[in-house]
C-alpha cells in the first residue's frame, strides 16, 4: 500500500468512527448516519481498489474513474449546499416567528405600562391602589 | 376602527410626521420598528403610535405580518399598510377604506400609476413598469402598480394572509395570496411623493434582482 492510502484509511476510519458514535448517540438520525457511513466505505473501496472506479465509469459511459469521482463529488456538493440552504430558510422563518411573538408580547406590556402611568398621575397619593380598584 | 400598520427601519427622521398626520385623522397607528438603531420606536411612540419592536431586523414583509397580527388582536375592522418614509398621503387612507366599507372589495390596492406621483425618477418608473408586467405574468393579477406599500384589507382578508417572504418580495407574494384565497380586490388612485429622503432611503434599482430571486425561490419552496 502507498503512503497516501495509509493516510486516507486513517482519516476515513476516524470519520467512520465519529459517524458511528454520533448515530448511536442519536445526534445523527439513523438515515443520515447510514448515508455518511456508506460514503466513507465507498471512499475506502475507491482508494483501496482505484481500478474499480474505472470499471464503474466505463459502465456509465464516463471515460475515467477519476472523472466519475469528480462528477459524483460535484453532485454531492450541490446537494449539500441545497440541503443547507433549505435548513437555513427554515431557521430564518422560525427566527421571524420568535421575533414577531416577542414584539407582540412586549407591545401589550408597553400598553399596560402606559395605562399604569396615567392612573398614577391621576390619583394623587395612593393612586396605585385606587387604580387597582377601578 | 381602521388600524394603519407602518413597518419602519431606521426612519426616526421621517416617522414622526407620518404618524402625526395619521393620528390627527383619527386612525389607530401601529408602527413595527424592525430592529432600528436610530430611535425610530421612541419617535413613533412620542407621536402617538402603538409601537412593536422586532429585536432583530427581519425585513419589511416580516414587519407587516407582525403589525397585521397585532391589529387583528386589537380588533381592527380594516387594516391599512402604509410606508414609513412619508411617500404616502394620509388622506388616501379614507380612499382605500371606502370600497371595503361599501362591501365591494376584500382588498384595496393603491396605485400610483392610475393616481399621481411627484418627483418619480424615470428609471424607477421603468423598473416598476417591468415589475407590473412580471406580476401579471406570475400571479395573473391585473394590477397597474405593484410594490406600492399602500394597501387596505378587511379584517377577514387580513386574517387569511400568511406573508412568509420576510424581505421585499412580499409585495408579489401578497398578490399571490389574493389569488389563493380568491379575495375580491380593487385598485384606487393614490398619490406617491418621492422626496430626496425617500429616494435615499428607498430600495436601489439593483435590489430588484434580489427581490426577484427571493420571490421565485419562495414560490417554489412554499
Amino acid at each position: 500500500m502507498t503512503s497516501f492510502q495509509w493516510i486516507a484509511f486513517a482519516v476515513l476510519g476516524i470519520s467512520f468512527a465519529i459517524t458511528l458514535t454520533l448515530t448511536v448517540r442519536r445526534t445523527l438520525s439513523p438515515r443520515v448516519g447510514l448515508a455518511w457511513g456508506l460514503l466513507w466505505i465507498a471512499a475506502a473501496v475507491a482508494i483501496a481498489r482505484p481500478e474499480l472506479t474505472g470499471e464503474v465509469a466505463r459502465v456509465l459511459g464516463i471515460g475515467r474513474g477519476t472523472d466519475l469521482v469528480l462528477y459524483f463529488a460535484i453532485l454531492a456538493m450541490v446537494f449539500g449546499f441545497f440541503a443547507v440552504y433549505v435548513r437555513m430558510r427554515r431557521i430564518e422563518r422560525d427566527l421571524t416567528i420568535i421575533v414577531r411573538e416577542l414584539a407582540i408580547r412586549s407591545a401589550s406590556h408597553v400598553d399596560a405600562g402606559a395605562a399604569v402611568n396615567v392612573d398614577d398621575g391621576g390619583g394623587v397619593g395612593g393612586g396605585g391602589k385606587a387604580s387597582r380598584e377601578r | 376602527m381602521t388600524s394603519v400598520v407602518i413597518p419602519a427601519y431606521n426612519e426616526a427622521e421621517a416617522i414622526g410626521a407620518v404618524v402625526v398626520e395619521l393620528v390627527a385623522r383619527g386612525h389607530e397607528v401601529i408602527v413595527v420598528d424592525d430592529g432600528s438603531r436610530d430611535g425610530t420606536a421612541g419617535v413613533a411612540m412620542r407621536h402617538g403610535a402603538i409601537v412593536l419592536r422586532h429585536v432583530l431586523n427581519r425585513g419589511q414583509g416580516a414587519a407587516l405580518q407582525t403589525g397585521i397580527a397585532c391589529a387583528l388582536q386589537r380588533g381592527a375592522e380594516e387594516i391599512v399598510t402604509f410606508d414609513s418614509d412619508g411617500q404616502h398621503a394620509a388622506e388616501d387612507v379614507d380612499t382605500l377604506v371606502a370600497p371595503l366599507r361599501a362591501g365591494r372589495a376584500d382588498v384595496v390596492l393603491g396605485s400610483r400609476f392610475i393616481g399621481t406621483t411627484e418627483g418619480m425618477p424615470r428609471r424607477r418608473k421603468a423598473l416598476l413598469s417591468a415589475a407590473v408586467v412580471f406580476t401579471r405574468l406570475a400571479s395573473g393579477v391585473r394590477v397597474t402598480d405593484t410594490h406600492n406599500g399602500l394597501r387596505a384589507f378587511t379584517r377577514t382578508a387580513a386574517a387569511k394572509l400568511d406573508i412568509r417572504l420576510d424581505r421585499m418580495a412580499h409585495a408579489s407574494e401578497l398578490l399571490d395570496e389574493i389569488v389563493r384565497h380568491e379575495l375580491r380586490y380593487e385598485e384606487v388612485p393614490v398619490h406617491v411623493r418621492y422626496t430626496d429622503y425617500s429616494r435615499r432611503k428607498g430600495q436601489s434599482s439593483f435590489a430588484a434582482l434580489r427581490i426577484l430571486a427571493d420571490y421565485v425561490l419562495g414560490r417554489w419552496m412554499r
